[in-house]
């Protein structure tokens, strides 16, 4: 008898894989106009079984001892008790400040799908791995990705690649998935790739528009300088734990031993985890390909880069975090990167004209706060529960805003005629008063308006940063690293609010493209707006201050524990006053009749041209690597060409030359040949002479 | 499964013949018709001695077969003195020889042959000269994929070929026969004959049937690697003459017997050296390694596609295989100190500097060419790492690689026929005027890069994990690969079949997208690429003898690790020590067989 558990974590793969599969040839041909319905449903069954992992299996998963099985055993009614096992077992899991675990131990779900490879001493097997973190994730995936894709079914109506899209969407979801669901590096890496695929597919949708085929190739090999530190990360786990399970490698007695005798070899490795996580989650300085890859249908943006994919940099880190908390060295780096990118793309936030660019330069200095938090717990290894826990909740708030953001900036280019420069309208609020609610419920949340979900996830990082300008011996690089936090926090809030103004509010303008009445949100665009929108503002409400989430992902095993985090009012002070501050300044700038009318003639100062170019790092990078390795592959095949084949010719002429001198002793004339023979007949004579006299 | 084999290596071979002395003015339409039963023939009798091969190997050693028949031609009074006992300390202690259990002791008197099976004469004063053939989970895996790539390449031929048609579809069958050859030929002098043998029909198709340098291609291609074989031969001769002295073995011919000779009493390391470099010279310009390399773009864009297909996805092979073969069991000091550094700085040179050249190039052909030095660089990586997971990866890249970029020619050539031109300066944005074709380059360009899911992930992670256990440095590097080929390979994507469409002058509506000639030659190859990233286990399972069989040979094997694997594969474990406990049984019942056969 098969078990529910094993079904409904099976399922959460399955479901979108068979989408995909109906998509990739069944609706090529026929049905093309309804592919997104298998999608969307796939999608909401694998929800529905990812809620079941989050509120049956994962509490039920515990380490067989009598004691924990009275605790868990009434969760097994569904309804309105949805949320009683969380509190039951927050309860019931009082962490002291020791660090001492009382509750039940939790161990991780392990569905084994089958041998993908054994090889010597490498053994892979593709597992379904649930845990708390997973679960966390994958409700957050298949909700977001489901709200995605019913918008999609409307955005993308009519387009000539509707099946490929849907596709690629729920292939995308599929190995989201299986990415969480991983429970070896190797299984890691597979789908780390096959969310890369997924997203050069999905950014080069169009791939007719040279501006998108280059975006998506940007983003594909940009990722795999990212994937190449997670490869050789992979490489130096195997050879030092003989293994790549997570079982085995995340074994915290194991690494605080390997910790002691060999700390370099664990700052090796995290750093080399930590490359892959910045390709993959356009952390400083690679980055750049994330506000490229706006190139592709609005609907990916939200889904894949802002929302999913992006995290799983976030994701792999915090999941290694037992390598990471033993060196202070890599979380130093974590922090410092995500400090970077953060303030690095607010900066270049700041002057963007097209809308989806501002989201996604706030994307990746949103995606910068979390790798801050995470490397927050350098300060001392007993803030490495809250960093994590706080980095995991930003990425679940951030999903929601940020989602709402993206769909809001697709309908209004959906209305403008794809038009999406803000230059080219304005006072957009009457004509799409759906878009404008929405996109301003997630520009509040994303701004760290009070309250708001934004506010407690943004806070949660300030305040665990604080508290690493607290402790140990990184006190001042931790306070500059708050200092760039909230500086950020400001532009952030400045940015956000200066993209609202500037699209909703002045004298209202479209584009010619847009015709003459431009149409709000179509009800299927309009409902996961409105649902996101709701979830900008009440999530972070709901699941923070009641340390819901913090209480839940508790459950992770090998996860960190510490006592639940105060309330840091010095921290929410400040940072509301910084959110309040960042919108009034748009608002003054912005928001007034007098605001400046841009155009493009209009000279730009110098540092309204820096912040447009994105500090030219793109240019840098061109100048520095791409154009430098275009030219040495020029020389290499110059010299490949020209010297090396020709070494090998001149070394073919070898025997023709040699003939060449030793052809006129063949000269045919009978008289030399006499001469020469006479020459070897002396030298015979000559030897056999000697050979006898040596004899006698 | 004798008679099987027998069929399989013939029948290329006949219909060749009957196709050149009964209908040499054979029509197109008849002659690829003749061709393509022929080798669908073939491909079906690969795969039925494939089903009936034993899934391990009753032999102990490190070169083994599964299946045999061996038949002694010749015998010769040895020429060589009576063997003398070699001192084992004076070797490079760098070498841990694992003794396997199942090897019989015979230190006492050295003039014995080392396995049983072997001692046909009774004295080792006598050599036999012996026709052997013989098939593990290598050879068998090679000659799948050779049977499996030639029917494309008759498909790929369909209508770029329209003259001399019978001449070359029997070019392409007699260049069937002989790689299968190769990959039965346990012989030295049968395998070294087979080996160059298959240099004759693949010079004549380029040279006849080439583009239009194709004659100092085919003349260049012909003698580059004519000389490099011949120092081979050299080696070869002197490897037989070394082992044969120092073991006194009666069957100096014979690759699993001189490899297990030679496990027993290694030659001298200074010996073993010279060989090693005098063999490896004509392998590593097979491969081709940097700096051996610059025949092979010259002839791949001069070859005719069927040509380019067969040459890429199994002749470079051959360079790989006989390292496999002969230089990794039979001189592993040498291949330890000398091999492994040599090998590896050149692989990663290769890596690195062929992905720069394939970048540059604008003729997808000589594109993909270059690719495959940078791939084939990371294959002889995994395979000079000489562990377990090296040697797993880099057979799988051989495969891996082979399935791919013969994908990979054959698209190509599909491209050439419908716009004469290769060259990205002329096509662009393909993907909107053929889809699927386009689709397919795309796929097959992944499964090339290297991305998991398809086939040439497993073969690169496999080779770099093995090498990252041996050296870290050589390993990083040739990671760097993993990048590269990405940059080259989506760059001609991206103009292409990407962006809009680009076509060279000339009407081009008529063009069409795939046919089903043209999907029935790539879709098995697309799937086969597809079946294998997502159960690479079948094909690993296939070579796992043969490569314990040869790791075993380097590094002992590690207890934990053996346990863990009992423990995993019950049924593979119980096999294995049956094939212990009973192994004199089971040499009674070889030769019992073997006797039978010669009957």
């Amino acid at each position: 008898m098969a078990n529910w558990s094993d079904i409904a974590l099976a399922t959460i793969p399955a479901a979108p894989l068979a989408a995909a599969i109906w998509c990739g040839t069944v609706a090529q041909v026929v049905r093309r106009t309804t592919a997104h319905r298998p999608v969307v449903l796939a999608l909401a069954l694998s929800l529905v079984a990812a809620a079941y992992v989050l509120f049956v299996v994962v509490p039920g998963s515990v380490v067989d001892s009598p004691a924990a099985h009275s605790q868990i055993t009434p969760i097994e009614s569904s309804g309105e008790s949805l949320v009683k096992p969380i509190s039951l077992i927050a309860s019931e899991t009082p962490a002291s400040a020791t660090g001492e675990h009382h509750g039940p131990a939790h161990k991780a779900y392990i569905f084994e799908v089958y041998r993908w490879m054994s090889v010597g001493g490498l053994t892979v097997d593709i597992v379904l791995r649930a845990d708390a973190m997973t679960a966390l994730m994958l409700v957050m995936v298949n909700f977001v990705s489901l709200l995605v894709a019913i918008f999609a079914s409307s955005y993308m109506h009519g387009d000539k690649g509707y099946p490929r899209f849907f596709g690629a969407m729920a292939l995308f979801v599929f190995s989201m998935n299986m990415l969480v669901l991983a429970g070896n590096f190797i299984e890691v890496f597979i789908f780390w790739e096959a969310v890369g695929l997924c997203s050069y597919l999905l950014i080069g949708h169009w791939y007719h528009k040279p501006s998108a085929a280059a975006a998506a190739r940007k983003a594909f090999v940009v990722n795999r300088i990212g994937d190449f530190g997670l490869m050789t990360a992979i490489f130096l786990i195997y050879r030092t734990f003989g293994s790549v399970d997570f079982e085995t490698v995340l074994d915290p007695a194991r690494l605080a031993e390997l910790a002691a005798a060999q700390p370099g070899l664990i700052t090796t490795i995290a750093l080399l985890l930590l490359l892959g996580a910045i390709g993959k989650s356009a952390q400083f300085p690679l980055h750049v390909w994330l506000p490229d890859a706006m190139e592709g249908p609005t609907p990916v943006s939200a889904l894949i880069h802002a929302a999913t994919m992006v995290t799983a940099g976030v994701y792999l880190i915090a999941r290694t975090t037992p390598i990471f908390v033993h060196s202070p060295t890599a979380q130093l780096v974590v922090a410092g990167v995500g400090a970077t990118t953060a303030l690095v793309a607010a900066v270049t936030a700041l002057c963007q004209y097209d809308l989806k660019r501002v989201l996604a330069y706030s994307t990746v200095s949103q995606l910068g706060y979390m790798f801050m938090a995470l490397g927050a717990a350098a300060a001392s290894p007993a803030l490495a529960a809250h960093a994590e826990t706080f980095a995991m909740f930003h990425l679940l708030t951030h999903a929601f805003f940020k989602a709402v953001l993206f769909l809001a900036a697709g309908s209004v280019m959906h209305a403008m005629g794809d038009v999406i420069d803000m230059r080219r309208f304005s006072g957009l609020k009457k004509a799409l008063p759906i878009t404008h609610i929405t996109f301003l419920c997630g520009a509040l949340a994303l701004a760290g308006f009070p309250l708001l979900s934004g506010f407690w996830s943004k806070d949660e990082i300030l305040a665990v940063v604080w508290e690493a300008t607290q402790t140990g011996d990184y006190k001042t690089y931790f306070y500059l690293i708050l200092g760039v936090g909230l500086l950020t926090s400001l532009l952030t809030a400045f940015y956000t609010f200066r993209a609202y103004y500037l699209t909703f509010h002045g004298p209202e303008r479209f584009p010619e493209e847009a015709g003459h009445h431009p149409h709000d949100a179509s009800p299927a665009m309009a409902i996961p707006l409105y649902i996101l929108a709701a979830l900008a503002v009440v999530a972070g409400l709901i699941l923070g201050p009641t340390h819901i989430y913090a209480h839940y992902i508790e459950m992770t095993p090998n996860f960190p524990t510490a006592a639940p985090a105060g309330m840091n009012v010095g921290m929410m002070i400040l940072s509301t006053v910084l959110a309040l501050g960042g919108i009034g300044l748009a608002y003054s700038i912005y928001g007034k009749a007098t605001r400046p009318e841009y155009s493009d003639a209009r000279p730009l100062s110098l540092w309204e041209n820096v912040s447009l170019n994105g500090l030219y790092l793109d240019q840098l990078y061109g100048a520095l690597i791409a154009r430098p390795m275009a030219t040495l592959s020029a020389v290499c095949e110059f010299v490949d060409r020209m010297i090396l084949d020709k070494i090998v010719d001149a070394v073919g002429l070898i025997p023709i030359i040699a003939g060449g001198m030793i052809r006129p002793l063949q000269n045919g004339l009978v008289s030399s040949y006499a001469a020469v023979m006479l020459l070897g007949v002396i030298v015979a004579l000559a030897s056999v002479l000697r050979a006898i006299a040596s004899v006698t | 499964m004798t008679t099987l084999v027998f069929a399989m290596l013939l029948l290329p071979a006949i219909a060749a013949v009957l196709m050149l002395v009964l209908d040499a003015k054979a029509t197109a339409a008849r002659a690829r018709g003749f061709a393509l039963v022929a080798t669908v023939a073939t491909l079906i009798l690969s795969w039925s001695v494939a089903y009936q091969l034993p899934a391990t190997s009753q032999q102990a050693g490190p070169v083994t077969t599964r299946w045999e028949w061996r038949h002694t031609w010749l015998t010769l009074a040895s020429p060589a003195p009576a063997p003398t006992v070699v001192n084992h300390e004076a070797l490079s202690p760098n070498v841990i020889r694992g003794q396997s259990p199942e090897e019989p002791k015979n230190t006492a008197s050295t003039s014995k042959p080392q396995d049983p099976s072997t001692s046909r004469s009774p004295s080792g004063d006598f050599i036999n000269l012996e026709f052997y053939l013989g098939l593990d989970g290598l050879g068998m895996a090679m000659i799948l994929l050779t049977t499996g790539l030639c029917v494309s390449a008759i498909l790929v031929s369909w209508s770029e070929i329209r003259e001399r048609s019978a001449e070359f579809y029997a070019g392409i069958l007699i260049l069937e026969a002989g790689l299968i050859g190769v990959f039965l030929a346990y012989d030295l002098i049968l395998f070294y004959a087979f080996f160059e043998f298959t240099l004759l029909p693949l010079f004549l198709t380029i040279g006849v049937w080439g583009g239009p340098k194709r004659r100092y291609a085919a003349g260049k291609f012909f003698i580059y690697t004519l000389a490099g074989s011949l120092v081979m031969l050299l080696g070869l001769v002197s490897l037989v003459v070394e082992t044969q002295s120092l073991t006194g073995i009666s069957t100096p011919f014979s690759m699993p017997d001189m490899a297990r000779a030679l496990q027993d009493q290694p030659l001298p390391v200074e010996t073993q050296t010279i060989l090693f470099l005098l063999i490896a010279t004509g392998f590593l310009i097979k491969v081709p390694m940097f700096p051996f390399h610059t025949w092979l773009p010259l002839v791949h864009v001069e070859a005719p596609t069927a040509g380019s297909v067969d040459l890429a996805g199994v002749l470079l092979k051959l360079g790989c295989y006989g390292f496999l073969r002969i230089a990794i069991p039979m001189l592993p000091d040498a291949s330890l100190t000398v091999g492994q550094p040599l090998v590896a700085i050149l692989a990663v040179i290769g890596v690195v500097y062929g992905s720069l050249c394939a970048y540059h190039q604008t003729d997808i052909k000589r594109m993909v060419a270059y690719s495959s030095i940078a791939h084939l660089g990371v294959c002889m990586l995994g395979l000079f790492a000489l562990n377990a997971e090296g040697l797993s990866g880099g057979i799988c890249m051989m495969i891996n690689h082979g399935l791919a970029t013969g994908a990979l020619f054959s698209l190509v050539g599909m491209i050439h026929e419908r716009y004469h031109t290769r060259s990205l300066t002329d096509l662009g944005g393909l993907a909107s005027r053929i889809p699927l074709l386009s689709a397919l380059l795309v796929f097959i360009s992944f499964a090339s890069i290297g991305l998991p899911g398809l086939n040439g992930f497993i073969g690169e992670i496999l080779s770099l994990l093995g090498m990252f256990q041996v050296s870290a440095i050589y390993a990083v590097i040739g990671t760097t690969g993993v990048v590269l080929s990405a940059w080259y390979l989506l760059r001609m994507v991206q103009v292409g079949l990407f962006g809009p469409l680009r076509e060279p002058a000339g009407d081009h509506s008529h063009v069409s997208d795939l046919t089903v000639r043209e999907g029935l030659a790539i879709w098995p190859l697309a799937l086969a690429c597809l079946g294998l990233g997502l159960f690479p286990q079948t094909l690993l399972n296939l070579i796992e003898p043969d490569v314990k069989a040869l790791a075993v040979i380097y590094y002992e094997p590690d207890e934990v690790i053996v346990q863990k694997t009992d423990a995993i594969q019950p049924s593979f474990a119980m096999t294995n020590s049956t094939a212990i406990v009973t192994s004199d049984q089971a040499v009674e019942t070889i030769s019992s067989i073997q006797t039978g056969e010669r009957r």
